[in-house]
């Protein structure tokens, strides 16, 4: 019973798990949290109060008014300034094993206790 | 001066003596007639002393303010506050290392006197390898960063300390952090040992469970520590930024949680054995892997203030000799375990700390990827990206939704055999009220998405079970339910304050008010003042709102001399249910000031809850064997 529940939370939050990332902030502050300050020690533009980021938060102000989504406004930071000022990194051919890496751990270790303890096949 | 030679010497002395217990102790090993007990009492006593001496020589220096040292002239100078002057003593890379050794040291010696249950074979061989490990750093100390270099000519005045260290909470912050990691390095040399001497059994694990638990809980309140001050000083009230530097002190954190859940298994229940040593090796190399990365200035972060690519190479070295002698200690000597894998059953006790086991090492593995992936990203591709927030939430978030969940079932159960739910109904009932209150907190009162509400419920359930369980158990097992509801309460504060905060931001004169929901906020004057070592400007919000009290903030710009940097003091009103949160910045003209208000709620809660975890860890401190 219990342990049905649990999968059915879990499948239930894995399916809507990307799509209701996409609107939990004001998109302003989302996206300037998403915006590495560049002259500061690594801070996002929203947590920094340098000269640097006030201009930046002013240029994304500009550009959700002027009715660019989230993802140009990325984009555009991206070609002026590299992948570097985005903290949220993309999932490319560079970034994927970032992504996989430790969801290949999860995966291992759960192999690994499995086989250990040749636990009975009650669990889950 | 005459305490530069003092402090220097101390240090020489600390490593001579220190090369005569490793000696000694493994002479002692082969001849057990040459072990004098008492000799090597005195003698770690001996390197205890020296290295007290040496660190009370560094802390005269700063107090004198001794610029031919140039330590002291590189991070003090003469207009400094008495306090900070102290505490400056270890707010820089030698100092710090210094205070480090000092610890290291006096834990050396604090083990040897309370292992007295323990063969005496295995208390020589940690001895031997904490003095491994004391080598390495009084030749990093001595080589590659002493801190009593001096300089001559004699300088006037001295260079100053970064000002945002300049502050109380900085001054205890490191020294408690400190006591975590070095108490780590007698687990490892324990575990290294009872490896050695096939010791490591549940009677082991009672005693060095001690240690993991003050090593846990000085780690806890030390991260909360530089939490705080972050909160106030760094940022415009964010307290945890994934930063890289915070991201190293919970690394070792992490492992330690579960070695803190392990340790418990194999005393009770004889499994897990190997595991343990693993997770003991795994806590101390992350620590030193920590103090590689801070000091190296690889990585890119708030805390570049102590950086040294040199010392880093040093650093780099003594890791990996350790990693490199603690794995081939440990398969030269792997069928010393007493193995006797057993067939678990499903709900018991040891496999919820199994689970426990394998989600945060799934956590501790996506920081850990997280902190250093760009780092080899850069040195292979030269292409440099940044990680952030939004990458650790995307992948920690789902996960711990169902570790809340085994965190509230898995103390219910028992060791060793099935117990059916005895409680089902009261269970299930908790868990559907939890979902129907995050629904209602999220649906109503904030804007949150699914997977919050989700994360909610999971830790209204925890944060109810472990109340139920308080309240029914009466005293049993005290410490575990409180640090998994101080857990409970964490979650919850943090997730309440992420969906309720509101903020305001504008630029504002004198005489200028802006509205912020039923509030006003006025900016009625500014004011200039003069400090022992900065300037101050203070300006003086009224915050009104109908039907209740007006209330004043006062943040603050201080323009430091040495060395000149602007810092942004914020003025917080803490209650218990929310905090007011003001910081002021120059905008580059000085006629408008920016301004941005914070409303942030439970913050209060999140430091208490994190108080409440360290608590359950300092219970089981005192708690008597049983």
């Amino acid at each position: 019973m219990k342990t049905k529940i649990i999968i059915y939370i879990i499948f239930l939050f894995f399916t809507l798990y990307n799509y209701s990332f996409s609107y939990d902030l004001k998109l302003e502050n989302k996206i300037n949290k998403n915006l590495r300050c560049l002259i500061c020690q690594g801070q996002s533009i929203y947590d920094s109060q340098s000269d640097f980021a006030e201009s930046m938060k002013l240029v994304v102000k500009k550009k959700i008014e002027s009715g660019m989504s989230e993802e140009e406004i990325y984009s555009f930071f991206k070609i002026q300034y590299g992948e570097w000022i985005l903290y949220d990194p993309q999932f490319n051919t560079k970034n994927f094993a970032l992504w996989l890496l430790p969801i290949l751990v999860f995966l291992v270790g759960g192999i690994i206790i499995l086989k250990k303890f040749g636990v009975s096949k009650k669990r889950l | 001066m005459i305490f530069n030679y003092l402090g220097n010497f101390a240090l020489l002395f600390c490593l001579i003596i220190s090369l005569v217990i490793f000696i000694t102790s493994i002479k002692s090993l082969n001849n057990k007639n040459f072990f004098l007990k008492k000799s090597l009492n005195e003698l770690l006593f001996l390197k205890f002393f020296f290295a007290i001496l040496s660190f009370s020589s560094l802390i005269i220096l700063f107090i004198i303010s001794e610029f031919s040292n140039e330590t002291v002239l590189n991070n003090s100078h003469i207009s400094k506050p008495l306090f900070y002057k102290i505490s400056g003593t270890w707010g820089n890379h030698e100092g710090s290392l210094l205070l480090w050794l000092l610890v290291l040291t006096f834990f050396t010696f604090f083990y040897f006197l309370n292992s007295k249950n323990r063969p005496t074979d295995e208390r020589l061989l940690t001895i031997m390898f904490q003095e491994v490990i004391i080598l390495g750093f009084l030749f990093f100390l001595l080589k590659a960063s002493n801190p009593f270099n001096i300089i001559y000519p004699v300088p006037k005045e001295g260079l100053g300390l970064n000002p945002i260290l300049q502050d109380p909470l900085l001054a205890i912050h490191p020294p408690v952090l400190y006591l975590g990691y070095v108490t780590t390095s007698i687990v490892f040399s324990s575990s290294l040992a009872g490896l050695i001497k096939g010791n490591i059994n549940n009677l082991w694990a009672k005693d060095i469970k001690k240690w993991v638990f003050i090593s846990w809980t000085f780690l806890t309140l030390g991260i909360l520590l530089g939490s705080i001050w972050a909160y106030y000083e760094l940022g415009w009230g964010g307290f945890w930024f994934w930063d890289p530097v915070e991201n190293i002190s919970l690394m070792p954190w992490l492992s330690l949680t579960a070695l803190v859940h392990c340790v418990l298994a194999l005393e009770k229940r004889s499994i897990l054995h190997s595991w343990t040593v693993i997770l003991s090796i795994i806590t101390f190399t992350l620590g030193i892997c920590g103090t590689f990365l801070v000091r190296s200035g690889i990585l890119n972060s708030v805390h570049t203030f102590a950086n040294d690519p040199e010392r880093g190479l040093y650093i780099l070295f003594f890791l990996f000799f350790l990693i490199f002698l603690s794995v081939f200690i440990y398969f030269i000597f792997e069928d010393k375990f007493k193995l006797n894998n057993k067939n678990l059953n499903v709900f018991t006790k040891e496999s919820s700390i199994i689970l426990n086991n394998w989600f945060v090492m799934y956590f501790l593995s996506v920081i850990l990827i997280g902190t250093i992936y760009p780092i080899f990203l850069e040195v292979l591709s030269n292409e440099k990206i940044s990680v952030g927030p939004p990458f650790f939430n995307k992948l920690i978030i789902p996960f711990l939704i169902p570790f809340l969940i085994f965190m509230s079932i898995g103390p219910n159960l028992k060791w060793i055999k099935n117990n059916h739910f005895t409680k089902k109904l009261k269970l299930i009932l908790i868990f559907i009220l939890s979902i129907i209150l995050s629904a209602l907190v999220s649906k109503f009162f904030g804007n949150a998405t699914l997977n919050i509400t989700i994360l909610l419920a999971a830790s209204f359930y925890l944060f109810f079970i472990t109340i139920k369980d308080l309240i029914k158990k009466g005293f049993k097992n005290y410490s575990q339910t409180i640090s998994h509801f101080g857990f409970s309460l964490l979650v919850l504060s943090i997730l309440l304050n992420s969906i309720f905060s509101n903020e305001v931001t504008s630029n504002m004169r004198v005489g200028d008010e802006i509205k912020f929901y039923d509030k006003i906020i006025k900016l009625q004057k500014l004011e200039n003042t003069t400090e022992a070592n900065f300037l101050k400007l203070i300006a003086y919000f009224k915050i009104e709102e109908k039907n209740k009290t007006e209330l004043v903030l006062e943040p603050e710009i201080r323009i430091y001399d040495k060395p000149v940097t602007i810092t942004s003091e914020a003025a917080i009103k803490t209650d218990i249910l929310k905090d007011r949160f003001l910081v002021i910045n120059l905008v580059k003209e000085n006629e408008y000031l920016n301004v941005r208000y914070q409303e942030k709620p439970f913050m209060l809660w999140i430091w208490i809850s994190a108080i409440i975890i360290s608590l359950g860890g300092i219970i089981n401190i005192f708690k008597k064997n049983e």
